[in-house]
């Protein structure tokens, strides 16, 4: 019963896909399953882990976002100019913090305009990131420049271990902000599994109607879920400073669609109310992997974007038929049951 | 009652809209209803005027506050101290190639000689800069290889040899052996193609020791993120790799930081194009052998020099091959009467890297 029961779940294919696709790379290269690639994985999943927790969030309860790379970059361009002239010498976690309360307020804006204005999350979103991005490069005059302030630059080399691979001669560090991952994925299964507001979210996106009658706050819930976006995204402004190790106001631009990829290759249903934290970071797994191993894989640069595109099909592909076989049954199912198969059918 | 709700909303969303024109356009007729002398005396800096030559030459760059531009000012100020010409320079608050123009316009109006450009939008400035020329004033422009209306434009290096000469640097780095490969911002990038097809052929013909792996380009996006994971796997794949020949300013950073973390320094290296303010910690911890780009402040001067040379009357000892007293500009080289090519590139070091701050 159990075994049928993973066969049904969507995260169980994901994983599959996953799996095949680095026994590939492994007979390919010779070089995935090692020590160093692992942690060399697991470092280029730390800003798309972080960032879809907030965007599967969000997905959930209904919504979209496509302004949270704007948010993150502007919170970020921000603290770290306004540090720099303060010579601020103190400990990085005022950093941090900084950049959330400026990425809350920017979600919050998110969140309220499209509780007051009733438009799809996607427009609102659109125009706040246009804002966004126009403020940091008009007001803020933004530029890259590898000079960071002290708190910020001595992160940069601060890392939880490092491995080496003594057959290439080469080695791989795991910086010490991955701890930050598993704290927000923890948090935000927590949050979605064992609250109230997090059944609330999954209430609100499955039918906001109902969600509003069982007595849930719904547009309290739309500003958490936007709030908590924003500040995740001016957190990771920081934590991709420091992984970058020098201050690229443009970096993030186009991220938003990798991460709604990831979330919708994990198995949140676009439409809302379903998803899960693990299927989320499993899609953003396989994204990352395939970004960072066509090379790897041997295929040519002419030819990468043409099979990047063709595994996020596969991988979509599988999920999305899983779905609809499920939906079938399901419908036939309810047909069965009012005893109406027989005349009605399916639609 | 829902369409009437929408209704006001569409209305309610015209009106925001048509205010934020509207505030523009004030902001607009603001700008050009103050006195161009205050806001000339305001962004620039005017040499003493002196007596052997009173000609006034504008240079118009892309935006004031950009380091690069900042660096290019220095250039323009230290012709206006050598020559005693009253040259400055004056640029949009931000790089907006509608207001550049306006920026061309307002000098048009004003009693000037010479103007040099370096536009946005070449196009967009063609019928102010047809304008000028109709009024006798020389122009000169700078990165508009397509310009037309102009008496010269004038470029730090062809891109074939700056190509060869990044490659050059490379060589140096790695001893003229082993592995390397390209690194482009995008493969349909067309100067970062060009560049790096010239830095290919160049080790074809001179380094055969060298060896371009099978990838020959990777794609780096213009990230220095994307240049860094990249680069972490082609060291994975090919572990003899020696080179790592980037032509987009984030490529050589990127590729220095992947070799500092994975312990290669000393071993492997990058050069290629890149400027100070983003290559500066890896250009110090020696993974970036060197940084090739153009000094600005020497590209403002060539301008310049040239401005002044054709309103002494001079115009036709521009010629291939003429020293035009800047470094990078010893024999430039003329095609099709207008279009000047210098050998303008530079090499930034750790040793030399506190000069070009930019």
């Amino acid at each position: 019963m159990k075994s049928k029961k993973l066969l049904k779940r969507n995260e169980f294919y994901v994983a599959v896909t996953i799996f095949l696709l680095s026994l590939i790379i492994q007979l390919r290269s010779g070089q995935f399953f090692t020590a160093n690639n692992f942690v060399d994985l697991a470092r280029a999943m730390i800003i798309p882990g972080m960032l879809t927790m907030g965007v599967m969030m969000e997905i959930i309860s209904g919504g979209i976002d496509v302004s949270f790379p704007a948010i993150s970059m502007l919170s970020m361009y921000a603290t770290l100019e306004l540090l720099l002239k303060m010579e601020y010498e103190g400990s990085v976690a005022l950093a941090f913090l900084i950049a959330v309360l400026i990425g809350l307020c920017l979600g919050l804006i998110n969140g309220a305009l499209i509780c007051l204005l009733k438009l799809p999350a996607f427009i609102i979103t659109l125009g706040t990131s246009s804002i966004y991005l126009g403020f940091m490069q008009a007001v803020l005059k933004s530029h890259t420049s590898s000079l960071l302030p002290g708190p910020v630059s001595r992160m940069v080399k601060s890392f939880l271990l490092t491995v080496t691979n003594q057959e290439l001669g080469i080695s791989s560090s795991l910086p010490s902000v991955f701890v930050f991952l598993i704290i927000i994925v923890a948090f935000t299964a927590f949050l979605l599994k064992y609250t109230m507001l997090g059944r609330g979210i999954y209430a609100l996106g499955g039918d906001p109607v109902a969600a509003e009658r069982a007595g849930f706050h719904v547009n309290g819930i739309r500003l958490f879920v936007y709030g908590f976006m924003g500040a995740l995204a001016g957190f990771v402004g920081i934590t991709r400073t420091i992984l970058v190790g020098s201050c690229q106001p443009n970096s993030l631009i186009g991220y938003e669609m990798t991460c709604i990829a990831a979330v919708v290759l994990g198995g949140t249903r676009i439409s809302g109310g379903h998803g899960t934290v693990a299927g989320s970071l499993l899609g953003a797994l396989l994204l990352t992997m395939v970004s960072n191993s066509l090379i790897l894989m041997g295929i040519p640069t002419y030819w990468s974007k043409f099979v990047t595109g063709i595994l996020i099909i596969v991988g979509t592909g599988v999920s999305a038929y899983q779905a609809l076989r499920r939906q079938r049954q399901l419908a036939v199912g309810v047909l069965e049951d009012q005893g109406l198969s027989e005349n009605g059918g399916l639609m | 009652m829902k369409k009437k709700w929408i209704t006001w909303l569409i209305l309610g969303c015209m009106t925001v809209s048509l205010w934020g024109c509207g505030s523009k356009q004030e902001e607009q007729q603001t700008a050009e209803s103050s006195p161009a002398a205050e806001e000339a005396a305001e962004e620039t800096t005017e040499a003493a005027p002196a007596e052997s030559s009173d000609y006034k030459i504008a240079t118009v760059v892309k935006e004031s506050s950009d380091p690069w531009f900042i660096r290019m000012e220095e250039g323009v100020n230290r012709f206006a101290d050598e020559t005693g010409v009253n040259a400055f320079q004056k640029g949009p608050s931000k790089t907006d190639a509608a207001q550049q123009v306006q920026v061309i316009e307002e000098l048009v109006a004003q009693d000037i000689d010479a103007i040099c450009v370096v536009p946005i939008d070449p196009a967009a400035c063609e019928s102010v800069l047809k304008k000028a020329m109709d009024k006798g004033i020389v122009v000169i422009t700078h990165e508009a290889t397509t310009q037309q209306n102009c008496d010269f434009n004038i470029e730090a290096f062809d891109n074939v040899g700056y190509g060869a000469y990044m490659m050059d640097e490379l060589a140096k780095a790695m001893g003229e052996e082993g592995q390397y490969v390209c690194m482009v911002s995008y493969l349909t990038n067309a100067a970062h193609k060009e560049w790096s097809d010239a830095a290919i052929a160049r080790q074809k013909e001179m380094y055969p020791n060298m060896e371009l792996i099978p990838e020959e380009k990777i794609e780096t996006e213009d990230s220095m993120e994307v240049a860094y994971e990249r680069v972490k796997e082609i060291l994975k794949k090919y572990p003899d790799i020696k080179g790592f020949l980037g032509t987009a300013s984030n490529d050589p950073p990127g590729a220095g930081k992947a070799i500092d973390e994975m312990g290669l320094t000393g071993k492997v290296f990058a050069a290629g194009t890149s400027v100070t303010s983003v290559a500066a910690p890896y250009l110090e911890s020696g993974s970036v052998a060197t940084a090739t780009c153009w000094d600005p402040a020497d590209a403002g001067y060539a301008m310049n020099v040239l401005a002044k040379m054709i309103l002494d009357g001079k115009r036709d000892e521009i010629q291939t091959g003429l020293d035009l007293g800047v470094p990078g500009f010893e024999s430039i080289s003329v095609t099709d009467g207008k279009y000047i090519n210098g050998e303008g590139w530079i090499a930034i070091t750790k040793d030399n890297m506190s000069d070009y701050n930019f």
